[in-house]
C-alpha cells in the first residue's frame, strides 16, 4: 500500500469517527427533546380536550335547563300529563325543541324510562330510551330510522304532578366532533366502545381520557358500560424530522468526508512526493552501488590473477595478460555503458535483435564454475544485449552465493519456446522457502549478509521491461531454477 | 265555535257517506253527461257567478309524461280535467256518463254496448272513435270491441246488472301522442300543451273560454298558496288543514278515506308488530286500516306467481322518499322491530319492491279502485308477500268559498262539477 493511500485512510479516519460519533450523540439527544417536546403537546392537548367536553357538558346541562323550564311551563304538555291530550304536539314536542336548542339528541322519558317524546326519531314513542346514569356525561349510541348514531348526553329532570320525566339531551359524536376536539392535525381522536377491537396495543402512542359511560340504545334501553376517548398522536412529524436529520447527518458527513480527502490528498502530495523521491533516490544509488560492483568484481579477479602470474611467473605475463584482456576491457565497456545510462537517470533500453548464446559466453567468460547447455540456431531475441547481461549476471551471482561455498553446480540452460527464447539458470543450492519466495523479488529483501536485496527486484524489472517474463522454480535444500523469457525478434 | 271550525265539520259529515262507498249502483240500460249526485258536491257555499280563471294549488310536482295514469295526488287532480274515461264513478259509486253518451245491458249482463257522446272530440278536433277507446287495451274479465265507428262493445267473463265499473278506471282514459307537446292530447274539457306549461303552473283552457291555473307550491311551503289566492287546495298535511282553517274565506272539507299504506314484507313470521295506535305516528290525517281490501283476493286476475326471493341479510324497511307518511309509518316500524328504515326515490322504490330483496316495504295503496287487477299489476310485487294494512289517510280539500262547485269521485278526486 502507498504511503499516500496510507495517509488518505488515516486521515479520513481520523476526521470521520469523531464526526460520526459527534453526528450520532446529536440525532440521539435531537431525537429525545423532540419526543419529549411532542408528549408535551399531546398531554397539553388533553388536558384541552378534557376542558372541551366538560364545557360542552355545561353547554347541554344548560340547554336542558332552559328546556326544562319551557316544558314545566307548557300547557299542552301538562294537558297531556293530565289529562291526556295533545297527544300529537307532544310527540312533536322533542323534535322542535331540539332543533331550537340546537341539540342533535333530546328525549323526554318517563319515569319507566319510556320515551314520551323523542326529537332525533319521533316515532320511537313507548320504547324504552337509553338507560343514561343519573347524572354527568354519557355516551349513547341511539337508535334512529335510518340507523344508529353516538351522541354525548346529558340528563335533567323535571317534575309535572303526578309524573316525572327526564330529559336527556345531547350533541352527535362523529367525525367532524372528534376532528373539532383534536384541533391539532398532527393528533386524532377516537373513541374506543366496548367491544371495539381498536388498536389500543397496536404499538402506537395513545392516551387514553377518563372513561365515560356508554350506553347502547339500538335494539333496547341497553346497559351501562364504559368507553374511552383516545388521543393517538401522529408519529409521522417526529419521522419526518428524524428523515431530516438523517439527510443532513449524511450531507455532513459527506462533504467533511470530502474535504478529508482533498485535504489529505493536498498533504499527502506536500509531505509524500519529496519523502518519496528520497526513497528513489535510495533505491537508484542501492542499484548503482551493486552494479558497481559487478562491474568490478570480473576486474578485481583479472587483476589479482595477473598479479599472482606476475608474482609467481613473470614469463608468461605477457600472455596471461593477452587472455585476459578481452575480460578487462568487457568490463570496461560494460561500466562505462553502466555510467552513461545512469547519466540519463531514466535509462533507455535499447532493444535490437540478440543472439542470446552469445550474451551468455560473454557473461560466462572462462568461468569453469558454471555449466552451459546451449540450443543451437537460437533465433535472435528483441532485448538489449547489456539488459540481459544484467539479468545473466545477477541470476549468476545469487546461484553461485546459494552454493554458500560448498560444492554444487550452477548450469545455463537456453533453448527455443514458442515464439522466445528461455534462459534457465539453476543451481544446486540451499533453495528457498516459501515464506522467502514470497518475498524473493521485493525491493531490499536478502537473505545474505551483506546483500542489498536489489538483485532479483531488477532482474524481474529488467526482463518486464523487455516484454519477458521471469519465473522460480525451487525447492528448499534442493536448489533452484530461475527461468526468463524473451519474445524472439519479429 | 268559530265559524270556519262549523265548516269544517259540515264539511266532514257531508262527505262521511263517500269514505265507506262502494261501486255497485251505478246506472243501467241508457246514461247522460249529467249533474252529479249532490251528495258528492263539495259544501262551499253558494256560486253566484261564472269564474273565469280558477286557481288551484298543487304539493306535488306534475309529470304529463305520467298521463293519464295519475302517481300522486298532485297528478290525479290535473289529469282528472283533462282526461276522460267512459265513464266517471262519483263519490257514492254511481256511473255518471262521460266520453260514453248512454249505455246498454245485453246477454244477460255479460255484454254491454256503449255508444259514444255525441261531439266527442280530441282537443285537437279530431273525433274519437270506437277504435280510440278500443285500441291495445285489454283487461282481466272482459274484453273490448268496436262494433261501429262510435259503439264500444264490452263483454265480460261474469255478467253484471249494473254498468262495469272498469270504465271508469283511468287506464281508459282516451288519449293520443302529441307531436309537439310532452302532454298527450286528451278529450276532457280542458286542454294543455307545453306551451302553457312551466316549472310553476300549468295553464289549461277549455272551449268556453275558462282557465285552470293549477300552481305548484315552489317553495314547499302550501301555506304561500293560500295566502297567494288559490281556490282549491288538497292537502294530506293537517298543519296545513290547521292554517287553512283560520283563514276567512275558505271551506276546509274532509275527503274519503282514499288511501291505506301497507307493509309489504316476505317474511310474514318476522314481520310480526302491534299496529295499534299507528295514527299517532303519522301527521297525515289518518285511522287504522279497515275495510274489504282488494288486493286481499287477486286470484280471478290469474297475475303468475314468482318465486320467493332470497331472505334478506339486513331488516330494512323502505318507502318512497317523497310520501312523508310512508317514512313516518317505515320509522315507526323500525322503531317497533328494531330495523332501519330507508327511503328511495319514487322509481328505484318501485324498483326495489319489485325485486323484494328487503325485509319490508311500506307501500300506499288506493283504497278504491275501479279495476282491482289492473291495480295489483301496476302497483303490487308478484312474489309470495304478505301484506299488512296499517293506515288509512285521507286528504283534505282546502276551498275558497263560492267561486266553483267542487265534486268528489269514488277514489276521491276533486275535480269541477260539470
Amino acid at each position: 500500500m502507498k504511503f499516500r493511500t496510507r495517509l488518505l485512510i488515516s486521515f479520513g479516519v481520523v476526521v470521520l469517527v469523531p464526526l460520526l460519533v459527534f453526528g450520532l450523540g446529536i440525532r440521539r439527544e435531537m431525537s429525545k427533546r423532540v419526543t419529549a417536546q411532542y408528549k408535551g403537546r399531546v398531554d397539553a392537548l388533553v388536558n384541552v380536550i378534557s376542558a372541551d367536553i366538560a364545557r360542552e357538558s355545561d353547554r347541554i346541562g344548560a340547554r336542558l335547563a332552559a328546556l326544562k323550564s319551557s316544558l314545566v311551563a307548557d300547557d299542552r304538555f301538562r294537558s297531556w300529563v293530565v289529562r291526556g291530550e295533545n297527544r300529537g304536539y307532544v310527540l312533536d314536542y322533542a323534535g322542535d325543541a331540539m332543533r331550537l336548542a340546537g341539540l342533535d339528541f333530546l328525549q323526554i322519558q318517563d319515569d319507566e324510562g319510556r320515551v314520551v317524546s323523542s326529537g332525533h326519531f319521533r316515532n320511537e314513542y313507548d320504547r324504552l330510551g337509553p338507560a343514561v346514569p343519573g347524572s354527568g356525561l354519557a355516551l349513547v349510541r341511539a337508535a334512529a330510522a335510518e340507523g344508529s348514531f353516538l351522541a354525548l348526553v346529558t340528563s335533567d329532570s323535571l317534575r309535572i304532578p303526578p309524573r316525572r320525566f327526564r330529559l336527556i339531551g345531547g350533541i352527535a359524536v362523529d367525525s367532524q366532533f372528534l376532528a373539532r376536539l383534536a384541533r391539532d392535525p398532527e393528533l386524532s381522536v377516537g373513541l374506543v366502545l366496548p367491544n371495539d377491537a381498536t388498536n389500543a396495543d397496536s404499538g402506537k402512542l395513545i392516551v387514553e381520557l377518563p372513561p365515560l359511560p356508554y350506553v347502547d340504545a339500538t335494539e333496547g334501553p341497553g346497559r351501562v358500560e364504559q368507553a374511552r376517548i383516545v388521543v393517538t398522536p401522529s408519529s409521522a412529524p417526529l419521522t419526518a424530522l428524524q428523515r431530516n436529520v438523517n439527510l443532513w447527518f449524511a450531507a455532513a458527513v459527506l462533504v467533511a468526508a470530502l474535504v478529508a480527502l482533498l485535504l489529505a490528498g493536498w498533504l499527502s502530495t506536500r509531505i509524500s512526493e519529496p519523502l518519496e523521491a528520497r526513497i528513489a533516490i535510495g533505491d537508484i544509488a542501492r542499484q548503482v552501488n551493486h552494479d558497481i560492483k559487478n562491474g568490478l568484481a570480473p576486474l578485481r579477479n583479472v587483476f589479482r590473477h595477473l598479479t599472482q602470474v606476475a608474482r609467481d611467473k613473470p614469463v608468461e605475463l605477457p600472455q596471461v595478460f593477452a587472455e585476459r584482456q578481452g575480460t578487462v576491457e568487457s568490463s570496461i565497456s560494460y561500466l562505462e555503458t553502466l555510467a552513461a545510462n545512469y547519466a540519463k537517470l531514466s535509462p533507455q533500453s535499447e532493444r535490437k535483435a540478440t543472439d542470446v548464446n552469445s550474451v551468455v559466453r560473454e557473461t560466462i567468460g572462462a568461468s569453469g564454475a558454471v555449466r552451459t547447455k546451449l540450443a543451437e540456431g537460437l533465433p535472435p531475441v528483441s532485448a538489449d544485449a547489456l539488459v540481459l547481461r544484467r539479468v545473466i549476471e545477477n541470476l549468476l551471482s545469487n546461484a553461485a552465493d546459494s552454493l554458500e561455498g560448498k560444492n554444487g553446480t550452477v548450469t545455463v540452460t537456453t533453448e527455443r519456446g514458442n515464439g522466445m527464447v528461455r534462459i534457465a539458470v539453476s543451481d544446486t543450492g540451499r533453495g528457498m522457502s516459501k515464506a522467502e519466495l514470497d518475498r524473493a523479488f521485493d525491493d531490499f529483501y536478502t537473505t545474505k549478509p551483506g546483500g542489498t536485496g536489489l538483485g532479483l527486484s531488477i532482474v524481474r524489472r529488467l526482463v518486464l521491461d523487455s516484454n519477458g517474463s521471469l519465473n522460480v522454480e525451487t525447492e528448499l535444500g534442493q536448489g533452484s531454477t530461475f527461468i526468463v523469457e524473451i519474445p524472439v525478434l519479429s | 265555535m268559530p265559524a270556519y271550525r262549523i265548516s269544517l265539520f259540515a264539511g266532514i259529515a257531508l262527505v262521511t257517506a263517500c269514505a265507506h262507498a262502494r261501486v255497485g249502483t251505478g246506472v243501467s240500460g241508457a246514461g247522460a253527461r249529467e249533474a252529479p249526485d249532490e251528495s258528492c258536491l263539495l259544501s262551499t257555499g253558494s256560486v253566484s257567478g261564472r269564474v273565469a280563471t280558477i286557481t288551484i294549488g298543487l304539493t306535488d310536482a306534475v309529470d304529463p309524461r305520467h298521463a293519464p295514469l295519475p302517481r300522486n295526488d298532485a297528478e290525479r287532480l290535473v289529469f282528472r280535467h283533462l282526461y276522460e274515461t267512459p265513464l266517471r264513478l262519483d263519490c257514492d259509486g254511481h256511473a255518471h256518463a262521460e266520453l260514453a253518451g248512454s249505455w246498454v245491458k245485453d246477454d244477460a249482463g255479460r255484454r254491454w254496448t256503449i255508444h259514444l257522446r255525441d261531439g266527442a272530440q280530441f282537443w285537437d278536433g279530431a273525433p274519437v272513435t270506437a277504435r280510440d277507446i278500443v285500441f291495445g287495451r285489454s283487461g282481466v274479465g272482459y274484453t273490448l270491441g268496436a262494433l261501429e265507428a262510435r259503439v264500444v262493445t264490452m263483454t265480460l267473463a261474469k255478467s253484471q246488472d249494473d254498468v262495469p265499473p272498469v270504465l271508469g278506471d283511468p287506464a281508459l282514459a282516451v288519449v293520443k301522442p302529441a307531436p309537439d307537446s310532452s302532454w298527450p292530447i286528451g278529450t276532457g274539457p280542458y286542454w294543455a300543451t307545453s306551451a302553457t306549461t312551466t316549472a310553476q303552473e300549468i295553464r289549461a283552457h277549455s272551449s268556453r273560454g275558462d282557465t285552470l291555473l293549477f300552481k305548484v307550491a315552489a317553495s314547499g311551503d302550501a301555506r304561500d298558496l293560500l295566502d297567494a289566492g288559490v281556490d282549491l287546495l288538497v292537502t294530506r298535511d293537517r298543519a296545513l288543514r290547521d292554517y287553512a282553517a283560520t283563514l276567512q274565506n275558505f271551506t276546509v272539507v274532509a275527503l274519503p278515506w282514499d288511501r291505506t299504506y301497507v307493509f309489504v314484507s316476505g317474511d310474514g313470521g318476522a314481520a310480526r308488530f302491534d299496529a295499534g295506535g299507528l295514527e299517532q305516528a303519522v301527521h297525515a290525517e289518518a285511522r287504522r286500516a279497515e275495510g274489504d281490501f282488494w288486493w286481499r283476493d287477486l286470484r280471478a286476475c290469474g297475475i303468475a306467481r314468482d318465486t320467493a326471493p332470497p331472505a334478506p341479510t339486513s331488516k330494512r324497511i323502505l318507502y318512497s322518499r317523497g310520501d312523508q307518511t310512508a317514512r313516518e309509518l317505515a320509522g315507526r316500524l323500525a322503531a317497533l322491530t328494531h330495523a332501519v328504515a330507508t327511503g328511495r326515490a319514487p322509481d328505484d322504490f318501485s324498483a326495489a319492491l319489485a325485486g323484494g330483496k328487503e325485509w319490508g316495504y311500506v307501500v300506499p295503496l288506493p283504497r278504491v279502485t275501479a279495476d282491482a287487477c289492473r291495480s295489483a299489476r301496476d302497483l303490487l310485487p308478484t312474489w309470495p308477500a304478505a301484506f299488512t294494512a296499517l293506515v288509512d289517510t285521507r286528504p283534505t280539500a282546502i276551498v275558497r268559498r263560492g267561486v266553483a262547485r267542487w265534486t268528489v269521485d269514488q277514489d276521491g278526486t276533486v275535480h269541477l262539477a260539470p
